[in-house]
């Protein structure tokens, strides 16, 4: 039984244009899920409409069992993580924290225990007594983070709360964010742009584009078998190839050429043929099968390898990584092996 | 966000409460009655008429355009290059001498009426005319500095220098690259500054003389001797220009910059 | 810009300036402070007078009942505009700014109309059959505080929507996120936050309220007298240039030191943190 449930969730403005069309979600508890996906896929949207700062026009909400759709923000009891973060500027840390617990009416010094305890736990206690504008940005993260944690919310959501920070500290903090998680057990919603960082740290994600969630799986699921074009690019898949079914396990392109692939594919639908730029290896002369011609193109410097950028024989162009070891000039003749293993076949994207 | 139906109740009476009197004066303007009466009970134009018959209305609604117009663009001829300046140098000196400039604004109008007539008419026997010019002058000058210098705030002074690096002298840049940029902030700085001269009193109160008067001092003397609608249908004909040129500020910067 | 030619451009104005207003008001002000048998005699006599007093206090009960007004209408109604889309926004910006623009006299006059004994309200309630005889509101303090409310409602409620706009909608949403309904987070986070801008509004209206001229005479007439009418009284009726001077600087003073506490006490009060 899930114990977050989002179910033919709509929301439009103007019965023209939806945001989320017909939007089904379910989180286990104790979850970390996150919701991934380009600006304007609706991520941020689902993410306000489970907080409750925008209401849907169709579906509905159950947390635990009850349905939370009409419930107002301030009876919600969500830990909502903004953005921007959304310090109170004229409260100290001190008070930003117990802000949520004063309104609950509760005991002087059950409070200050309890805030004293959330900051020790995220690293807050000497800046008790400091004002938002005194903090950097991590530190205002965590203020923000402590902020919804005191208050012991039954979600914890968390809107692309790492984009504002430089690079190294947010994969500390998004490390500090899971283990925070993981001790208090705590169920959590968690948007963001970044594959990466959804990756490294979510127990499911549910990749999100035009509204629609294209796929909700665990990171390693999505990352090996993605399911349409949409999340394959998302995740660094880079060419794609169109493909007639032959038989089972064998491809064919325009060309006629045949494809051998070892992944079945999950419908009918499931007629692009891709694989990571990383995966190609150079044909060598005695293969058939799983092989494109095409001439150099570009050659880029990644470091590890070289990214050349080739044109195939029927035009389209496939970005290829190769060792270093060997370097290729633009206009020469290459025959490239798609081994059977790393081909996966994806369906389109729903539009 | 979800409307709380108190509060829209609240505003909605504050809203009133500022458009109610002059709607009601709008009405009693259009009565046929030698009396101001709500509501009208027949209705004519023949106020709307007497305004223009009147002729001490006339006269001093010319005087005050004229003096409204002479006063702020003496304001502009001083107060654009110098808040040029200012906006160039941030400093504690410019912010200071800006403060300067804006100065008038803390001295009550009836004040600087009051002191203008004692050393200008009465000392250095100055026609009142002048002494009329130099308030109004006072009352439109901290208006040009700072409707002008904010929106030289948000010019982009690389313009500036781009036109000197391709040979430009640095009076023409001005002129030419500077001026332009910045024609709607002078524009709504004009409008405003003659807006408020227009509707000045403390400073006309004093600076009066035989032949001179200010519009709005002419509309109170008015006002104390007569109570009938042509002092109606002149604040219907006023309501009107000033709708007027509320409507040219906004088309050029916004309404928004009215507020100061 | 270099030094010397920002003095340039800044000169003339500074100049005209001087001459237009500095040097009138030191020469006209000044000799008051040591007019008298001894410096300041003057200010010690006018204090003295129960009549001037009298005045003075009139003067900033007025300014005070009137700033509170405005703060209790115009507060909620900033709020409100600062939370309205876009569009509602500038409409009813348009429509508070309208009244600053038309002419204080067309203003005051307005309230003649509906306070007069032949006005608006005495004609209601008599024909209501409230009343036999007309009620005295015009022509009294209650005439010049609504006047000066009605004057300067605008300009506390474009001050203060100012500032609201700016603040995120963030916070609010923040403290609802954290229990608080609407009235509690206004309360607790949007006011405090406001406090500087509504200071601002409040130094402008009052001191707005402390030297207006117009409203005071349309509606309070010669037996209510404020500081700047009683300048005008005293200078033009009665000839009596010396104490109009006096009147004249402690307006002044007062402005300046009334601009100079509330300016500070905004200024410490402005934590939005930037």
């Amino acid at each position: 039984m899930a114990f977050v449930e989002l179910n033919h969730v709509d929301v439009s403005y103007d019965k023209k244009k939806y945001i989320l069309k017909g939007l089904n979600l379910h989180v286990k508890k104790g979850e970390l899920v996150s919701l991934l996906g380009p600006s304007g896929c609706g991520k941020t949207t689902t993410l306000r409409v489970v907080g409750g700062f925008v209401e849907n026009q169709g579906g509905e909400f159950i947390l635990d069992g009850k349905n939370l759709t009409k419930v107002p923000v301030h009876k919600r009891n969500f830990g909502f993580v903004f953005q921007s973060y959304a310090l109170f500027p004229h409260l100290s840390v001190y008070d930003n924290v117990a802000f949520g617990l004063k309104l609950r009416k509760l005991d002087k010094k059950v409070i200050d225990q309890k805030v004293k305890a959330v900051l020790e736990v995220c690293g807050l206690t000497e800046f008790s007594g400091r004002f938002p504008k005194q903090m950097s940005g991590g530190q205002r993260q965590r203020v923000a983070l402590a902020r919804a944690l005191v208050i012991e919310p039954d979600l914890l959501l968390l809107d692309e709360p790492l984009s504002n920070l430089d690079a190294k500290l947010r994969i500390n903090m998004r490390m500090e964010i899971k283990r925070i998680q993981k001790q208090l057990g705590i169920t959590t919603l968690f948007v963001t742009h970044d594959q990466e960082e959804c990756f490294s740290i979510s127990d499911k994600v549910a990749v999100m584009n035009n509204g629609v969630i294209e796929q909700y799986d665990t990171p390693e699921n999505i990352y090996r078998r993605p399911k349409t074009e949409f999340v394959a690019r998302f995740i660094g898949f880079e060419n794609f190839l169109k493909l007639k079914k032959k038989d089972d396990f064998v491809y064919q392109d325009d060309n006629e050429t045949e494809f051998e692939v070892i992944l079945a594919a999950d419908s009918e639908n499931a007629c692009i043929g891709t694989i990571r730029p990383s995966d190609i290896e150079i044909a060598d002369d005695s293969r058939i099968r799983n092989v494109l011609t095409g001439t150099i193109g570009v050659r880029t410097f990644l470091g590890q390898d070289y990214q050349y950028e080739v044109v195939l024989a029927q035009g389209d162009k496939f970005l290829v990584n190769l060792r270093t070891e060997e370097v290729y000039e633009t206009g020469q003749s290459i025959r490239l092996h798609l081994p059977k293993e790393k081909l996966i076949l994806v369906g389109k994207s729903v539009d | 966000m979800r409307k709380n139906k108190a509060l829209t109740l609240y505003v909605v009476l504050v809203f009133s409460f500022l458009l109610i009197p002059l709607a009601i004066i709008t009405v009693t303007a259009f009565g046929g009655e030698s009396v101001i009466r709500f509501p009208i009970s027949s209705f004519s134009l023949k106020w709307f008429v007497n305004v223009f018959k009147t002729h001490s209305f006339r006269k001093s609604f010319a005087a005050s355009i004229i003096i409204a117009v002479t006063a702020t663009l003496i304001a502009m001829l001083l107060g654009i290059p110098a808040a040029y300046a200012l906006s160039k140098t941030k400093s504690r000196t410019s912010g200071f001498i800006k403060s300067l400039f804006l100065s008038p604004t803390i001295v009550p109008g009836i004040v600087i009426g009051f002191v203008l007539y004692q050393f200008l008419v009465i000392t250095f026997k100055v026609p009142v005319y002048f002494g009329l010019l130099t308030g109004h002058f006072l009352v439109t000058l901290p208006y040009i500095i700072r409707v002008v210098g904010s929106s030289l705030e948000q010019f982009d002074f690389s313009v500036e220098e781009a036109a000197w690096s391709l040979g430009c002298r640095k009076p023409e840049a001005f002129f030419k690259v500077v001026l332009p940029n910045i024609s709607s902030g002078i524009s709504a700085a004009f409008m405003l500054s003659f807006i408020n001269s227009f509707n000045n009193i403390p400073v006309s109160m004093f600076l009066t003389g035989p032949g001179v008067s200010a519009f709005p001092a002419t509309l109170m003397n008015y006002i104390e001797y007569n109570y009938d609608p042509t002092v109606s249908a002149v604040s219907v004909l006023l309501m009107l220009c000033t709708m007027v040129l509320m409507i040219i500020v906004d088309r050029t910067l916004g309404i928004a910059s009215m507020a100061g | 810009m270099k030094k010397s030619n920002m003095y340039i451009l800044v000169v003339p104005g500074l100049l005209i300036l001087f001459v237009c207003m500095a040097l009138p008001l030191l020469k006209v002000l000044l000799p008051t402070l040591v007019s008298g048998d001894y410096p300041l005699s003057s200010y010690v006599e006018f204090f003295k007078d129960e009549y001037y007093l009298k005045i003075l206090i009139r003067t900033v009960k007025i300014a005070l009942i009137t700033t509170v007004v405005c703060m209790i209408m115009g507060i909620p109604a900033s709020y409100f505009i600062s939370r309205c889309e876009k569009k509602w926004r500038g409409l009813l910006l348009a429509v508070s700014i309208f009244p600053l623009m038309t002419n204080s006299v067309i203003r005051s006059f307005a309230w003649i109309n509906i306070l007069g004994s032949n006005g608006i309200i005495n004609s209601i309630m008599k024909a209501a059959g409230m009343i036999d005889r007309p009620l005295k509101l015009l022509y009294t303090e209650f005439a010049i505080i609504v006047g000066s409310v009605y004057l300067f409602l605008p300009l506390m409620i474009v001050t203060v929507s100012g500032v609201m706009e700016n603040i995120d909608n963030d916070m609010m949403e923040a403290a609802q996120s954290l229990g608080a309904n609407r009235l509690i987070s206004f309360m607790k986070v949007i006011f405090p936050l406001s406090l500087p801008g509504i200071i601002v509004g409040g130094i402008l209206v009052f001191t707005g309220t402390l030297t207006a001229y117009t409203t005071p005479q349309l509606l309070g007439g010669n037996k209510n007298l404020v500081m700047s009418t009683l300048i005008y009284q005293r200078a033009m009726a009665v000839g009596d240039w010396s104490s109009a001077a006096v009147v004249a600087l402690i307006m002044i003073i007062l402005t300046v030191l009334v601009i100079r506490i509330f300016n500070g006490i905004a200024a410490r009060l402005d934590q939005r943190g930037e």
